[in-house]
């Protein structure tokens, strides 16, 4: 906060010094308070990315780079051609702070705001996905009610609006007790021309601007400086700033929309979220190189006597703003009319490149647009954290427990246990598209209706991996969400994603944000995927605990299957079949959950990426998939291979004769062995008919390749080929532990 | 005979588009998406209120809906024997409206629950189960979080063999773990008297076709051709 003196009143605002001074260079004059508090939103790091944007620079031009790529960072979405006259547009952004506040709201409203994000792009909104962390629920009911209210929230909104929630992602971590990350992910699907209708600018002078939907309230004043600052002990007098949901306004809004984007009159469109109607008029003039003329008591209110800096600021969810050609403007009208939604004609824009708003004929606001909408930067420093060498040092300490008690404990563990609790609240299917459903496979599969086209979608990262390394970890996420599409059949296309870090201010903070974002852009570009959009949400911090959160680079991937017989699922299906492990297993216990749940320790090497090994999978996975030779697939993720071959066998009740002689050399202990979290490995399974063909293309792709056994019809794993003696595990012991954690936790 | 069908679209009714979808590119019958002010029951042979959160589920599930234009017309049909047909939300506002007796109260669970059941018919008279066997098994999905029905006179109900589908195994037995919500007596559909009113809470919509069926059962299809046949037979 700064003091600055504003009509000979002394004024707090949430910009530094040298900002507000720069505003008075490019007015040539003192700036009022509404203008001043706009300027406040707008240079939030939250609309801004001042800290972020040097960095980001480092990415790819996709737009540039990829034919395929029609919006990439920047635009409220990415958005990408998939062919036959369709487009996907998708965006992946953070509802942190508000839902660790207020839960159930803060998340609905983060599910409200991506669907504009998306609902701007000119396209229907057909998926959700949610990744979420909390502290542990374990005796603890803080987590519990997070948890359990966050849940609810994304419910109950992406239920009412008929987009299925098709995904997500948990990680429990005692580093999001208070500051609980609560990432919210939209798909939408729209033809070409739908798009190329309504861009985000306002281009043409004359043009009518509209604001249509909710009515416009004193909730989610300054929302965005909010979310601009590390959460502190008064973060509950912040709770006004969380605004409240309207699902059915939203649902209204989302047919009212696109409704009118389809009579060709609409030129420019553009949501409501963060920064409220200051944010969608800056950006629309700013961006189109346009000015306007904006009647603030045109704008319907929810209460009298709102100031005009209030109406500017507010935060009131599901309002959309238009920009209509003059002579479409009766047509668009009618369309909001039949939905019964309040709008009104708020201005016109003009030549003038300036925003003036005028409050009952007095000239409030008089600013260049692109003032707004262009901030200033700051290069943040960065620096190594000094408790990372001795992390990175630790060993893992012997075990007491059998190999199998251990993984007993691991399947029954927060992290790695079934979802399902999650899944089940969440209407998955509305939409009649969802062919993978929650649970089937390691990422949600949609079809588009009237092509032979699929689209799977996973996000995740993991937040240890990161924490040890950022660098790979971010790498380590990419190879785990685009192998979730992979193991599905799917191409990778895009990613987005939404970095989740502490305070930019404090170099150590800053070198984890900045790290990880390196790992992105090494790795995109050598795989050539590219990133099409992104958000920044630094702060997360306790500042009461002192505690920043672990750094968590939320990745999103979108990914295309051609045909509905290259669909690959996760279940196991028939006795009898081979089971291969592809990859080579390293001893990368960093960050692992045997060490946490287990050792109770947090160190150690985590996995490490080999880009050109990686490589070698996916195509040899593809030229698996063009011969029909793969009948089950799974990525191996926390936990380890057994328990990826455990998830595999759950559905159909099958069971694993297991033999890992040969799978790993002298160097490797058993459980450096069985509990590597190393990135980039695949359990498939196929017929033994195929397996001559499957070792030699194996061979022939250098990849590393091992038969590892065979499914039987007993519930029940046995393992032999490990250094210490064989044993067996109980399946049917196994699945009780694995659907009971959470209901246990959070059915009392 | 040119057979239409009315989807009725209630303000944030969201299985209309879906159930729209199946009529015409599954069942390949003639049906229109109707926004529920300009519904007018002389243009069509039945209606169907379709899931979703009508009004948004305001102040009670479906209640607002029931005091729409559309049920008064909806009306009109379902004294003259044409086929009224409420999936989930549409349910609801039947129960609402008093097309069909009793009550959809929250789930047991008190949560929202997305998943697929099994289905026992007990009635294949009706306009939507005379394409069935009584003690079929029906694999379909339920998404909603009232669906729990519960009526004072469960022994009318019975008697007049107004219970169409119960909640069962998959071998058709009647047990609790089988009953997703609490229903009384498992029952997940009901009809009138008259059995051309039918309100259920699982999505056949959604289990009508092979590639979005986990066991690639095709149930709903059965429903929907029912609703077909009924309107065929009715008519000559």
């Amino acid at each position: 906060m700064t003091k600055v003196i504003i009509n000979g009143e002394e004024v707090d605002i949430e910009l530094t010094k040298w900002e507000f001074n720069k505003i008075k260079d490019i007015l040539n004059r003192e700036p009022n308070l509404t203008e001043t508090q706009m300027v406040s939103v707008m240079y939030s790091e939250h609309c801004s990315y001042k800290s972020s944007r040097p960095k980001l620079k480092i990415f790819e031009d996709a737009e540039k780079n990829y034919d395929y790529v029609l919006a990439g960072p920047g635009q409220d979405a990415g958005v990408i051609d998939i062919g036959d006259g369709y487009v996907l547009a998708f965006r992946i952004e953070s509802h942190n702070h508000p839902s660790a506040i207020e839960p159930y709201h803060g998340a609905a409203t983060g599910i409200g705001g991506i669907i504009r994000d998306i609902l701007c792009m000119g396209a229907r909104p057909i998926a959700l996905l949610d990744p979420l962390r909390f502290g542990s629920l374990k005796d603890n009911p803080h987590s519990q009610w997070l948890f359990k209210y966050v849940v609810k929230g994304i419910a109950d909104y992406g239920n009412c609006t008929g987009i299925p929630t098709i995904g997500g992602e948990v990680e429990f971590d005692d580093s999001f007790e208070t500051n609980c990350l609560v990432n919210v992910a939209c798909i939408g699907l729209g033809t070409i021309e739908d798009f190329e209708h309504a861009p985000s600018r306002a281009y043409n002078p004359g043009d009518y601007v509209i604001l249509m939907g909710g009515s416009t309230g004193r909730d989610g004043i300054h929302g965005v400086t909010f979310a601009s600052r590390t959460l502190t002990e008064m973060s509950e007098e912040d709770r006004p700033a969380v605004q409240i949901g309207d699902p059915f306004t939203k649902k209204m809004i989302i047919e009212a929309t696109l409704d009118a984007v389809k009579t060709g009159y609409v030129r420019g469109l553009k949501d409501l979220g963060g920064g409220g109607l200051t944010c969608a008029t800056s950006e629309l003039t700013g961006d189109g190189n346009t000015g306007a003329e904006i009647q603030l008591r045109k704008v319907f209110t929810r209460e009298p006597g709102m100031t005009s800096y209030e109406i500017m600021l507010s935060e009131s969810q599901e309002r959309m703003a238009f920009i209509v050609k003059p002579d479409g403007l009766e047509k668009v009208l009618d369309i909001f009319r039949k939905y019964e939604m309040a709008h009104a004609v708020i201005g016109r824009t003009d030549d003038s490149k300036v925003l003036k708003v005028f409050d009952n004929g007095n000239l409030v606001v008089n600013m260049p647009s692109k003032a707004l909408a262009e901030s200033p930067t700051f290069k943040r420093e960065e620096k190594k954290p000094s408790y990372l060498d001795n992390l990175l040092s630790q060993k893992t300490p012997k075990y007491s427990l059998s190999l199998e008690e251990i993984i007993y404990n691991l399947i029954a563990s927060e992290n790695i246990c079934s979802k399902e609790w999650v899944y089940r609240q969440y209407d998955h299917e509305v939409g009649v598209r969802s062919v993978v459903k929650c649970g089937d496979g390691d990422s949600g599969v949609l079809r588009i209706i009237g092509t032979d086209k699929f689209i799977a979608a996973s996000v995740g990262v993991n937040s240890k991996h990161c924490f040890l390394d950022p660098y790979e970890g971010a790498k380590g996420g990419l190879v785990e969400v685009c192998g979730n599409v992979i193991a599905n059949g799917a191409k990778p296309m895009a990613m987005v994603n939404c970095c989740n870090f502490g305070n930019p201010e404090i170099p150590e903070s800053f070198w984890y944000f900045s790290k990880a974002v390196d790992g992105m852009n090494d790795f995109c570009r050598s795989l050539k995927i590219p990133i099409v959009g992104g958000n920044v949400s630094f702060y997360n911090e306790d500042e009461v605990t002192k505690t920043a959160i672990k750094a968590t680079p939320m990745i999103m991937i979108v990914g295309i299957i051609e045909g509905e017989k290259n669909i690959i699922t996760l279940p196991f299906k028939d006795v009898g079949n081979d089971i291969f492990l592809i990859g080579e297993t390293k001893a990368e216990l960093g960050g692992s959950e045997y060490h946490s749940v287990l050792h109770n320790i947090e160190g150690g090497v985590p996995p490490t990426v080999d880009e050109e090994k990686i490589k070698a999978i996916w195509e040899f996975l593809f030229e698996l998939y063009n011969r029909n030779l793969v009948k089950a697939n799974h990525d191996v993720n926390k936990g380890g291979v057994v328990i990826t071959i455990a998830e595999m066998c759950f559905r159909n009740k099958l069971g694993a004769n297991l033999d890992f002689n040969n799978c790993y050399g002298e160097k490797l202990r058993d459980d450096e062995f069985l509990f590597s979290e190393t990135v980039g490995r695949f359990v498939i399974e196929a017929s033994p008919k195929d397996l001559d063909l499957i070792l030699d293309l194996a061979t022939q792709f250098k990849i590393d390749l091992k038969k590892i056994g065979m499914l039987i019809s007993k519930p029940e794993i046995t393992i032999s080929g490990i250094k210490s003696k064989q044993f067996k595990l109980d399946l049917v012991k196994m699945k009780r532990l694995y659907d009971s954690t959470i209901p246990n936790l959070m059915d009392i | 005979m040119n057979i239409k069908i009315a989807v009725i679209q209630f303000p944030a009714a969201n299985c209309d588009l879906d159930a729209i979808h199946v009529l015409n590119n599954v069942i390949n019958v003639q049906a229109d998406l109707v926004w529920h002010n300009h519904f007018k029951e002389s243009n069509y042979d039945a209606v169907v209120l379709p899931g979703g959160f009508s009004f948004g589920d305001y102040l009670r599930a479906g209640i607002i809906a029931a005091h729409s234009p559309a049920i008064d017309e909806a009306r009109i049909m379902l004294k003259d024997g044409r086929p009224v047909i409420g999936i989930c939300n549409g349910f609801q506002i039947l129960t609402e409206a008093q097309f069909l007796p009793g009550a959809l109260l929250r789930n047991e669970s008190l949560k929202f629950s997305c998943k697929w059941v099994n289905l026992k018919v007990e009635n294949n008279k009706t306009a939507c189960t005379n394409k069935m066997n009584v003690g079929d098994v029906l694999a379909f999905p339920i998404a909603h979080g009232e669906g729990r029905y519960y009526t004072d006179n469960l022994k009318e109900l019975e008697d007049n063999n107004q219970i169409v589908f119960r909640y069962s195994t998959e071998s058709g037995d009647l047990t609790e773990e089988a009953n997703p919500n609490g229903s009384l007596e498992n029952i997940a559909g009901i009809s009138n008297l008259d059995q051309n009113c039918i309100g259920l809470m699982p999505h056949p919509e959604r289990a009508s076709e092979e590639i979005l069926s986990p066991k690639g059962t095709v149930h709903g299809k059965l429903f929907f051709e029912s609703i077909i046949d009924f309107i065929k037979r009715r008519v000559s």
